[in-house]
């Protein structure tokens, strides 16, 4: 008879093969390695286009195709487990038409509500301005579970009646209810057909506990903890199918009462919710925020957070587990999970900090109690379940960009000297363009993407969306929509670069580095000054020329961003955060003054420059960046790659949890961790098939290192430091 | 050489080392001082032997400019020392001051810091006076009355003692180990914890018999907190060679199962033993 941890295992097996077979189908990968299935190889889909057009768009117009795609894509139970479904392939693949060779790669947007005033200075900056991107937001998963599937359908026909000039939005989210009621009964049919077959007695006891489970959340609210992590599951996949959401939920707040009554009943133990919770983990890879303090700083730290840590540890691979870090957590807790990075070395968990992340409070509108309900949910990124949204992570500035522009205005431009404020306020003129251009872009966004892509997914657990009859991004309560900088590593160690260099110590004048620059560092001279400038001192070195301009470069950008007005409660939010894009955001940049050759990364985030000191560069880098944050409670990452050199009984949890306490505490709002073997991912880099199972987390997300192309798999090598 | 007290208030520095962990408890900063009395054949810090600033020389990173008296960027030639004030080196050890927690803080180390004691004992006492936690790695060869002065100004001190038989102490170190049992035997006179390590070096100390002579010597003192033994490194033979400068040999590397055998003869001793920081 088999035991739930041993289940455990053989369903870990399943996952190892499906990623290899979407590794054998995709190739490379490069971003998370989600929960999905491999698609069978007779698998294909044609979309449902709108009347006169060869493309969907508005709510049912997606609706149609999300209830097609959901009767086509396969049904997933695997008896091991204690839940069932998957999702295997993703609307938004069919979104830009034709592939997007037909169009040039325009999306559906820009079609149908184009903003071609724009574009010159959208591909001038290098700017993600985030129109027609999709998610990136937060579900309220209290609202699902509190009426269920039955629940929100009854919800949304009751309120077509209230408001029937919104029936088209009405009859979208109908559909999307109903598919989604019949996608759980073609599951719940297959279980059945294995229930006349399976003769394991643990087996068939889970498979009928799967089949009541789901007959009654089909159309019932949830009322054991099995169904609320199976809703919590159904809605996941859903939502991933849609437009790839990934945005989780406080997992142990919202189970703990289930939790509770569950054991009280004498139906649940720990063994078991583990395995449900492990179950869960597998099924998506969502992002879960654990702990944290509530609105009267009390912790939230409950016995379900150590069930999700344990869980996550029994599948002993990725998880998107963020916790967050305030002066009352439980230290039980605490070291428990810092345990857990330690010894399963799989990326997890991540730590965001709640000082830093109050600083939310400084934006319109937003109490101490949004501001603590804000949680993490994406690969950097918070948000108020069911009332925010805000596009986090989905829009970017490439700031190194801004930088190139302004130093080569200055110096094609004979009739001034060079000098450093000069390049300043050059840059300061071209970064309040480059905001200026991303406002415009996101109140085009805020204006038409309800007409093209809705959340019709996310709407059912938004708070006035299904009650007013509005998508989301016409009726969020609080909009504080992201602007992330890219570049600022480079950005900071190219203004030391210049002052040490070209003003204090007048090695070379600027016309000689202009020269440089154009012809990127060319021969055995142009070599000796690239490293010349590479040696500068550099931005996490300690109270280094390098930190300081970080210092003010940052709050530049912030600054400038807080400034640009937004109509009604919107507003900007600024981050530093180049997600995994720092290859692509690279290209576009020439040679730096900080020694970085043309069209090579930039750095990432608000990360430093590799190698930029050679000791200690575990607690540089938390000092460095903790001084840069922008103060507004959108994160600005401590991307942490070491092999800390000190196991468990060396004292290398109390070292790491002093580390991360501090960094917290200085004003550190996110810490994306790999706890690595140094020696294991040189091999890796080397060949990744010697390593299959090693996962790190690129960016915020997490994926098999083995999926990654090379120049993804450099990145986070690059990264590494040293440890303590 | 001992550099004598009051010739100069400011101290000769390899590197300040940050967030370092192998030198004390808790997350440190450790002040590597330039400069020591003995000549360890199997030394992982061979720049810090002589007291003079120098080139360390990497001739792989060489790029071939041919303008290295303009000075060098490459990596390939290394400028090693240099002479601060204790407040500059306290400014440096300012930056990591927020993660020393309960028990992490500064240790100085080496070369031998107990060579420049009137820099080492300044910098000790701006440290007490801002509250951070001191601690010493010193190979204890220094006389009685200018090392002990020094030293009862840390809060832990962690120390050498490679070898009881003197004649051989000479021949791999270039000094007598005499100082260093009498130092040693006198450290509880302090009342302040300390430890003793034995760098484990196959054909010169890693004998049951050698290492069991050391262990009974250390095992009885008063303030013991552990006797550890470290696994030799070839880390010195790496670092950047400067020209007529000291060259430390080549040993094999002893196995972990080795280690773990010595340390199991010591367990017959009444103190706690360590390998590598690892409790046994």
């Amino acid at each position: 008879m088999l035991t739930y941890r041993e289940r455990t295992k053989k369903m870990m097996e399943v996952k190892l093969r499906h990623t290899m077979e979407k590794k054998a189908q995709q190739g490379y990968m490069d971003a998370d390695d989600y929960g999905c299935i491999p698609l069978p190889k007779d698998y294909h889909f044609d979309i449902i286009p709108n009347e006169g057009y060869d493309f969907f768009f508005g709510p049912m117009g997606c609706a149609r195709n999300l209830a097609k795609m959901l009767d086509e894509i396969p049904v997933y139970v695997d008896p091991m487990e204690i839940m069932c479904g998957r999702w295997s392939d993703m609307m938004s693949k069919y979104r830009y038409i034709g592939g997007g060779k037909k169009t040039g790669g325009k999306s559906t947007i820009s079609i149908l509500y184009p903003y071609d005033d724009l574009v010159e200075d959208q591909i001038k900056y290098g700017l993600n301005p985030g129109i027609g991107a999709e998610n990136h937001c937060a579900c309220d998963y209290n609202i699902g579970i509190e009426l269920g599937f039955g629940g929100l359908l009854e919800k949304i026909r009751r309120y077509r009646d209230i408001n029937p000039n919104r029936k088209e939005f009405y009859d979208a989210e109908e559909l999307v209810v109903l598919s989604i009621q019949k996608f759980i009964q073609r599951h719940i049919d297959k279980i059945e057909e294995l229930l006349k077959t399976e003769e394991r007695p643990e087996i068939r006891e889970t498979l009928q506990e799967m089949l009541e489970c789901n007959r009654n959340i089909k159309t019932e609210p949830p009322k054991t903890f099995l169904e609320a992590c199976q809703f919590i599951a159904w809605i996941n996949t859903v939502s991933r199918t849609y437009d790839r959401d990934g945005a989780g939920c406080s997992l142990d707040v919202i189970l703990y009462p289930f939790y509770v009554d569950d054991v009280k009943k004498g139906i649940l133990d720990d063994e078991k919710a583990t395995f449900i919770l492990a179950d869960l983990l597998l099924i998506e890879t969502h992002y879960y925020q654990l702990s944290g303090p509530d609105s009267c700083d009390r912790d939230l730290t409950n016995k379900v957070s150590y069930l999700v840590l344990d869980a996550a540890h029994w599948l002993n691979t990725s998880a998107n587990i963020t916790i967050r870090l305030h002066d009352n957590i439980d230290p039980k807790f605490l070291r428990k999970a810092v345990e857990y990075l330690f010894t399963d070395r799989n990326a997890w968990p991540r730590f965001s900090g709640d000082k830093g992340l109050m600083g939310y409070t400084k934006n319109k509108h937003i109490t101490k109690k949004i501001a603590r309900d804000r949680i993490a949910v994406g690969c950097h990124w918070m948000a108020v379940p069911g009332k925010e949204y805000s596009l986090n992570d989905c829009v970017k500035i490439n700031v190194a960009k801004v930088f190139d522009i302004a130093f080569h205005e200055m110096m094609d431009d004979k009739s001034q000297e060079p000098s450093m404020d000069r390049l300043l306020a050059i840059m300061q003129k071209h970064l309040t363009k480059a905001v200026e251009t991303i406002a415009k872009g996101l109140n085009h966004h805020m204006t038409y993407q309800q007409y093209v892509n809705p959340e019709i997914v996310m709407n059912l657990m938004m708070h006035n969306s299904i009650e007013t009859g509005l998508d989301i991004t016409a009726c969020a309560e609080i909009q504080g929509m992201c602007v992330d900088g890219v570049g600022l590593g480079l950005i900071a160690d190219s203004l030391a670069a210049i002052e040490q260099r070209v003003i204090n110590e007048k090695k070379l004048t600027w016309e000689e580095l202009d020269e440089l620059l154009k012809s990127d560092f060319e021969g055995v001279q142009g070599e000796r000054m690239r490293l010349m400038l590479k040696s500068s001192e550099r931005y996490c070195q300690g109270n280094s020329l390098g930190d300081k301009w970080a210092a003010y470069i940052s709050k530049m950008f912030a600054d400038t961003v807080k400034a640009q007005p937004m109509p009604g409660i919107r507003e900007l939010v600024p981050g530093w955060f180049s997600w995994s894009n720092t290859i692509a955001f690279g290209k576009e940049v020439g040679a730096t003054p900080d020694g970085r050759k043309a069209g090579t990364p930039v750095t990432h985030g608000a990360n430093p420059n590799p190698g930029f000191r050679a000791d200690g560069a575990a607690t540089a880098m938390a000092t460095g960046i903790a001084r840069i944050q922008t103060g507004y409670g959108n994160t600005c990452p401590l991307q942490l790659e070491m092999d800390p050199k000190l196991g468990v009984q060396e004292g290398g949890i109390d070292k790491f949890i002093q580390l991360l306490k501090t960094h917290v505490d200085m004003g550190g709002t996110l810490v994306n961790v790999n706890i690595l073997d140094h020696d294991k991912l040189m091999e890796a880099h080397k060949d990744p098939s010697t390593h299959p199972e090693l996962v790190v987390r690129v960016t915020g997300f997490t994926a098999y290192f083995a999926t990654l192309s090379p120049e993804f798999r450099q990145l986070v090598v690059d990264r590494f430091v040293d440890g303590f | 050489m001992i550099l004598q007290k009051g010739t100069s208030v400011q101290g000769m520095i390899s590197n300040l080392q940050h967030c370092s962990v192998h030198d004390g408890p808790g997350i440190r900063t450790t002040v590597f001082l330039k400069g020591c009395n003995m000549r360890c054949k199997w030394c992982h810090n061979p720049e810090t032997i002589s007291f003079q600033q120098e080139t360390l020389l990497y001739p792989d990173k060489c790029i071939g400019c041919g303008m290295c008296a303009e000075g060098c960027y490459s990596g390939a030639r290394v400028l090693c020392g240099k002479r601060m004030t204790p407040a500059e080196v306290f400014e440096d050890i300012k930056l990591d001051q927020p993660y020393y927690g309960d028990d992490g803080g500064v240790t100085i180390s080496g070369g031998e810091p107990l060579c420049q004691p009137d820099f080492t004992g300044a910098l000790l006492d701006m440290c007490k006076e801002n509250g951070i936690n001191t601690a010493i790695e010193t190979n204890m060869s220094i006389p009685h009355d200018v090392a002990f002065p020094v030293l009862k100004k840390c809060d832990f001190i962690m120390c050498d003692l490679k070898i009881m038989d003197d004649e051989k102490h000479i021949k791999y170190t270039e000094r007598s180990n005499q100082q260093i049992l009498e130092n040693i035997s006198r450290l509880p006179e302090l009342g302040i914890p300390f430890l003793v390590r034995t760098p484990v070096i196959p054909s010169v100390n890693d004998t049951e018999e050698e290492i069991m002579a050391i262990g009974r010597f250390v095992s009885k003192l008063k303030g013991l907190v552990y006797y550890e033994l470290l696994p030799y490194h070839p880390m010195g033979l790496s670092k950047g060679k400067t020209e007529g400068g000291f060259q430390c040999e080549r040993f094999e590397k002893p196995t972990r199962e080795h280690m773990l055998q010595l340390a199991q003869c010591l367990k017959t001793l009444p103190c706690d033993i360590r390998v590598a920081g690892e409790q046994v």
